[in-house]
């Protein structure tokens, strides 16, 4: 506590500037591999000025809550990435379990997201607000499966020490169980990050969004705080898979920055890369999905348990 | 414990002169509500000094030592004192409405003894003492549960409770002999001298108390009397039902921990299982509901789940010698006992508000009732995210401290890493409750108004203060609790015969601070965003216009997403596991809810059972002579018995 962190900051500041880009990157991999032109990669920076400068529509149906969700989303995204050891060694914020209280406080920003959908009445957004709570009931446990075999594979409870360096210190002896919690955490990203096969960003039909329908009432700067969650959302997710694949903690500072940078643009990459190569599920699949990221995630685990 | 007693003196006074002045309903219900919580509060004062004591200090008094207190004692009696004085204040002006029709002093009566027999379960310190407070709390809320008792489902409600908790007192009966009877052990201290001699059956006594004390506290499959009761009671009583009587049960099995001494393994991995199980199916049955009591009921099951696993990895941990993970599961245990006295005492403060103003329990006819209701609205949102587990709210704080524990389990060696795993299953029932809360609370206070005019207009007087004090107390708890987690460590640590170093305690304690900078946080960066939100030009760009229905006019409340088709895509998941079946008929999706416990498995075993029975009725044949060789038999067969036995 006696030095100003520094790097933490340093970090999480970047990530949040970069955090527009990397939906960018995944739309932009994808209209490569269909070959398309496809929107700039900085798009998202640019609608969200766009909508910062508009005004609002209120309905009428909505109390405070609907003006309060996105508030609450965006405040709860960035306390959770306070949490995240992005310069790969500490945290802003770290206390043993707090991996709890990240998921907690992606739980919290869903939750208020899903009431805001049900004060506007509309059946449409509340269809996608039971769809949306529906694909996180079955992520949430993969989730935890994976966090599960990170504390196994290095005996550290908080996310820090999760991907600091016992985790680096794992990695010839659990390589193969934290190659599938990786793979377990990137159909985890998929779900939670509303990508193709979970849901598709640009659908246009209201029937069958997952997301995009739930914030259909949203406008205007309210519309920004949740698109920029949203990528914020998508980072931290990205920031998990590539700790795990690429840890960091024993690289000088600017390196490991670097390596952040690199590891969130392949992230990106690979969502941009499966939007390409599959189509979305029927809905009525997307549970089956997830339990096989859990499923995998379990395979790991058993591989650490033996 | 003089304060206490005197405090339980006033709430006993309070409720005989609430019978006495039928007559005089507003002095009866002065009388009552601030005598009661008079009692209560002059009651809590007298467990305080238990907190700051190291876990030795216990006192004994009144009633020839019969009834005491200890830490563990204190914990309990300030929680179920704490909740119910907000009850009985919260009752008074919820009964008021019954009047004249019913008794409704006979119903404040039967509240005062209903809490004093409560106390007197958890502070009790003989067999006979503890039995004797038990059987009085039975029948008290049995006959607080038919209260309404015209109602046909009302009385079948009271029948299976009847039933269920006779059955939970056969096993306590059972396991104070199996304990007890070798050695006449009478009181708790002796049963404790024979549990260290090694005298005693562990296996048989920890196994009837599990069943006797799992009954109680609504693990399935014991669950299947607590939905059926809490809809039926008057909604008051729905609270401390679940937000008090409940925790009797793990009062129960506590108290047996720390007087049985170390426990088999097989036993805390046995309490593991059935706390997941209970969990996870306590929520998926609590989705299913459309009757809103009825689903706080389920959560309540729920939430007995997570306190269980709690307890069964405080065990583990101390079977398998790692302190660190013992303290934070029983300190979890002992939090999530108080966290969920209080948040579903809110939550069923809120159904009665609810009941008053719109005069019906069916979700799917409620809506957008937070404009009529808006405190009793935010106070049940509070609630809503605490029982889900969320930040910054106290219900996070046990299930931090769980978790915890389960993933610093999966940081030791040896069997107790499989207990890790757990916490994927304890993550599954976070994330079902938070579909089922964002259902509720979306469908009964938002969207606009469905099938039923509301009453409004006053309804919700007097309603709502109780509310506000316990939102309060679940906020204080969420953003401080480094207040109260030293005290439940040292509790903990006393259940578990003051396993764990310091260190562990400070560790254990140590995080908290941690905690409450981050909901400072959370909170400063809400206001950052909501003043750059503020400042945005939108905010003078501000259009009212309907709710976008895909460029189709609006044309009526009733297109909105109900309770049943929000929870309908969740539920077809898991198929007949959920209880419900679908049916989507011409007017609509409509979900059909059973009990798979009691419905499908009790129901139909105790059809069996009776048809064996009338086939056992052939030997009642009615005449005398057949009962003279019946009787004659049994004297001869009880003489060659003895004949044997001297050969």
């Amino acid at each position: 506590m006696s030095q100003v962190p520094v790097f933490p900051i340093l970090a999480l500041l970047t990530v949040l500037i970069v955090a527009p880009a990397l939906p960018g990157i995944a739309n932009r991999t994808k209209s490569a591999l269909t070959g398309r032109r496809g929107a700039p990669v900085l798009q998202l920076y640019w609608d969200l000025a766009k909508l910062w400068r508009k005004g609002v529509v209120y309905s009428r149906t909505t109390t405070f809550i609907f003006r309060l969700g996105p508030i609450v989303l965006l405040a709860a995204t960035l306390l959770a990435a306070a949490l995240l050891p992005l310069d790969g060694r500490r945290a802003l914020l770290s206390f043993p379990g707090d991996l709890v209280a990240f998921a907690g406080l992606l739980g919290l920003g869903r939750f208020v997201m899903a009431l805001a959908a049900m004060d506007t009445g509309s059946s449409f957004e509340g269809m996608g607000a039971s769809r949306e709570v529906t694909v996180a009931s079955f992520a949430e446990p993969a989730l935890f499966l994976c966090f599960t075999v990170l504390v196994l594979a290095t005996g550290q409870v908080d996310l820090a020490g999760m991907y600091g360096l016992p985790l680096s210190a794992a990695w010839p002896l659990a390589a193969p169980s934290l190659v599938l919690a990786a793979g377990s955490l990137f159909i985890v990203t998929l779900a939670e990050t509303c990508r193709v096969p979970v849901d598709d960003p640009l659908t246009h039909l209201e029937l069958t969004m997952i997301h995009e329908v739930m914030v259909l009432d949203h406008s205007g700067p309210d519309l920004a705080l949740i698109l920029y969650a949203g990528a914020l959302k998508m980072t931290l997710f990205a920031a998990l898979v590539a700790g795990v694949l690429l840890p960091r903690a024993s690289q000088p500072p600017g390196l490991a920055m670097a390596a952040l940078l690199l590891g969130l643009a392949v992230v990106a990459v690979a969502i941009g890369v499966v939007e390409s190569v599959m189509s979305r599920l029927r809905l009525n699949r997307v549970p089956q999905l997830l339990i096989a990221a859990s499923a995998l995630a379990g395979f790991a685990l058993i591989l650490l348990l033996r | 414990m003089t304060l206490l007693a005197v405090g339980l003196s006033l709430v006993l006074v309070a409720g005989v002169l609430a019978r006495l002045l039928e007559q005089r309903p507003g002095a009866a219900d002065r009388i009552f509500r601030w005598g009661t919580l008079a009692g209560c509060l002059t009651g809590m004062a007298g467990t305080i000094s238990f907190f700051g004591l190291p876990e030795a200090a216990s006192s004994a008094a009144g009633l020839g030592a019969a009834y005491g207190l200890d830490p563990l004692s204190a914990w309990f009696t300030a929680v179920f004192l704490g909740v119910g004085g907000t009850i009985a204040v919260y009752g008074t002006h919820y009964m008021a409405r019954e009047r004249p029709e019913r008794r409704v002093g006979s119903a404040h009566l039967l509240l005062a003894v209903l809490l004093i027999a409560l106390t007197g379960v958890v502070t009790a310190r003989t067999i006979v003492a503890f039995l004797a407070a038990w059987e009085v709390m039975a029948i008290a809320a049995w006959l607080l549960v038919i209260f309404d008792r015209e109602h046909a489902d009302v009385r079948r409600a009271g029948l299976v409770y009847l039933i269920l908790t006779h059955l939970s007192t056969i096993a306590l009966f059972g396991m104070f002999a199996a304990w007890g009877g070798g050695t006449g052990a009478g009181t708790f201290a002796e049963l404790a001298a024979a549990s260290a001699q090694d005298r005693i059956p562990v296996a048989l006594v920890a196994m009837l108390g599990l069943i006797g004390f799992g009954i109680k506290a609504g693990v399935v499959p014991g669950h299947i009397w607590l939905p059926g009761a809490h809809a039926a009671a008057p909604s008051h009583i729905s609270a401390l039902l679940s937000g008090v009587m409940l925790k009797v049960g793990i009062y129960g099995l506590l108290r047996m921990v720390t007087l049985l001494g170390p426990l088999p393994v097989w036993w805390g991995w046995l309490v593991l299982l059935l706390g997941l199980l209970t969990a996870v199916m306590g929520v998926l049955w609590a989705l299913a509901q459309h009757d809103l009591k009825r689903l706080l009921a389920y959560h309540s099951v729920e939430n007995i789940g997570i306190i269980l696993l709690g307890l069964g990895l405080g065990v583990l941990g101390s079977a398998y010698h790692q302190p660190a993970v013992a303290l934070l599961g029983m300190t979890g245990a002992l939090l999530h006992t108080v966290n969920h006295s209080l948040f579903k005492s809110l939550l069923f403060f809120g159904a009665g508000a609810v009941q008053r103003v719109a005069g019906t329990r069916e979700i799917d006819r409620l809506g957008g009732l937070a404009r009529m209701m808006p405190r009793t609205a935010g106070a049940f949102l509070i609630a809503s995210l605490a029982i889900v587990g969320l930040p910054p709210l106290n219900g996070f704080i046990s299930e931090w401290l769980i978790f915890r524990g389960l993933l610093e389990a999966g940081g030791t060696t040896g069997a107790l890493r499989m207990a890790s795993v757990a916490a994927a299953g304890l993550a599954l029932a976070g994330a079902l409750a938070l579909a089922c809360f964002t259902k509720l609370h979306g469908v009964l206070f938002l969207g606009s108004p469905r099938a039923v005019p509301a009453l409004g207009g006053g309804a919700e007087r007097g309603l709502v203060a109780p509310q506000l004090v316990l939102a309060a107390v679940c906020i204080a708890i969420g953003g401080l609790p480094f207040l109260v987690l030293p005290a439940a460590v040292r509790v903990a640590s006393g259940v578990l015969h003051g396993v764990g170093a310091a260190a562990d305690v400070t560790a254990v304690a140590g995080a908290a601070t941690t905690i409450s900078l981050a909901v400072l946080a959370l909170l400063v960066l809400g206001l950052i965003v909501w003043r750059l939100r503020a400042v945005s030009r939108a905010a003078e760009m501000v259009r009212a216009e309907v709710t976008w229905s895909g460029a189709f006019p609006t044309t009526t409340s009733r297109v909105q997403y109900t309770a049943s088709s929000y929870a309908a895509s969740l539920l077809s998941v898991f198929g007949p596991l959920s209880g419900s079946q679908q049916v989507i008929g011409p007017m609509g999706l409509q979900v059909h809810v059973a009990d798979p416990v009691l419905d499908r498995i009790a129901q139909p075993t105790w059809g069996r059972v009776r048809e064996a029975a009338l086939k056992l009725r052939r030997i009642q044949t009615g005449r005398i002579v057949w009962y003279l060789v019946y009787v004659i038999s049994a004297l001869l067969g009880l003489l060659l018995y003895l004949w044997l036995g001297s050969v």
